[in-house]
């Protein structure tokens, strides 16, 4: 597939319970390409697994849904809890998805037209949707990591030691 | 799709709700509709998470997760008098991860299952709605597929549905009410579905609460 390009408008939801953690759930709409779906996903927490396993693991449901989305997780309970633009390039490879983007902050909360850059860099993703237990296509992203040394040094960090 | 009226049609005297979808049924034949395989419709309950934040004793919000045979792979979700998202059938596994939150009411899970049928430019559903092991009711879906306006077709879709419900054809359906000039979508007869559903459930006196 062709490398396309991307403007993306992603709001983070939370649900407070009873329980500690909070449930977080990310609402994501296309700025550029209209009739859409809007995206919903959950990320479960990220599992740093062993030195075998080359990338980090997490659980992942993605839904497509209508537009009134951000209403009916309102409607739910939830409070959005921060927003931002992401703009940029996506490229495949297989399963494979390159994400080569910018994160844009909101200067006026739900005014996507007024936004400034987080920083002058890029951030790069790779990641792969695959069914739980295929450990097997971590290798395959290490080799493509590879690929983009010395430019970039895509690494497996755990998150656990950025917060 | 076009524009989709849903009704309940009250059981026959001294009939049993087979007997009386067999009635219905048998008059959709002669008027010469044609059999088109089955439907089903399903509902399931969940507790809000306004019962489990808020304040002791305060009855939560009730959130319904829908089904529809005629969109398979979809799921609507939806709260009484609030919007109806449309999602994916991804959208049954979020529940599911949810469940700390929002607690399915097993028990009150209602499905309308029957036969599909279609006349000229009718698309005819005659359902029995069932809640757990038993039959609570009959539901009668009638689509007009050309339109998509529903004031510019009520009067068609009334006059067709009293050739074969008599005097049990519905009124307007409040949905129409809210829609005015603008375009009937799918989700409008989940809103249908739902409001049929718990008229049911009601009708039942099944205690809501207590379920879980």
């Amino acid at each position: 597939m062709e490398p396309e390009t991307f403007l993306d408008h992603e709001m983070v939801f939370l649900l407070k319970g009873q329980q500690a953690s909070p449930f977080v759930l990310r609402a994501r709409r296309s700025m550029d390409k209209g009739g859409m779906p809007w995206h919903l996903r959950y990320l479960g927490q990220p599992e740093i697994g062993d030195k075998n396993r080359h990338a980090l693991v997490r659980n992942c449901v993605d839904i497509a849904t209508s537009d009134n989305l951000t209403d009916f997780l309102v409607e739910m309970g939830f409070r959005m809890d921060h927003e931002f633009v992401a703009k940029g390039h996506v490229f495949r490879k297989g399963i494979m998805k390159i994400m080569v983007y910018k994160i844009f902050r909101i200067l006026m909360p739900g005014n996507t037209e007024s936004i400034e850059p987080l920083s002058l860099s890029y951030l790069v993703e790779l990641n792969v949707v695959a069914p739980a237990g295929q450990d097997v296509v971590s290798d395959d992203m290490r080799n493509f990591a590879e690929q983009l040394k010395p430019l970039v040094h895509l690494e497996k960090i755990d998150p656990k030691r950025l917060m | 799709m076009g524009v989709t009226c849903v009704a309940q049609v009250p059981v026959a005297e001294g009939k049993s709700v087979q007997q009386t979808v067999e009635l219905l049924t048998r008059k959709l034949e002669l008027l010469g509709a044609e059999k088109q395989g089955t439907f089903c419709v399903d509902c399931e309950t969940y507790h809000t998470a306004a019962s489990t934040i808020g304040s002791q004793g305060q009855t939560g919000k009730l959130m319904y997760v829908m089904h529809n045979s005629e969109y398979p792979l979809s799921c609507f979700a939806l709260f009484e008098n609030g919007p109806c998202l449309i999602a994916d059938a991804n959208f049954d596994i979020l529940m599911v991860k949810l469940k700390g939150f929002f607690q399915n009411a097993k028990a009150n899970k209602i499905e309308s299952r029957g036969t599909r049928y279609q006349y000229c430019d009718f698309l005819v559903k005659v359902g029995t709605v069932t809640m757990g092991p038993s039959a609570r009711g009959i539901s009668v879906e009638v689509e007009y597929g050309p339109c998509v306006i529903a004031n510019d077709c009520w009067n068609l879709l009334m006059e067709f549905m009293q050739s074969f419900m008599g005097s049990h054809a519905p009124g307007v359906p409040s949905v129409f009410g809210t829609k005015h000039d603008s375009v009937y979508g799918p989700a409008d007869t989940m809103v249908q579905y739902m409001e049929l559903f718990n008229k049911i459930r009601k009708q039942q006196q099944v205690p809501v609460a207590g379920i879980r």
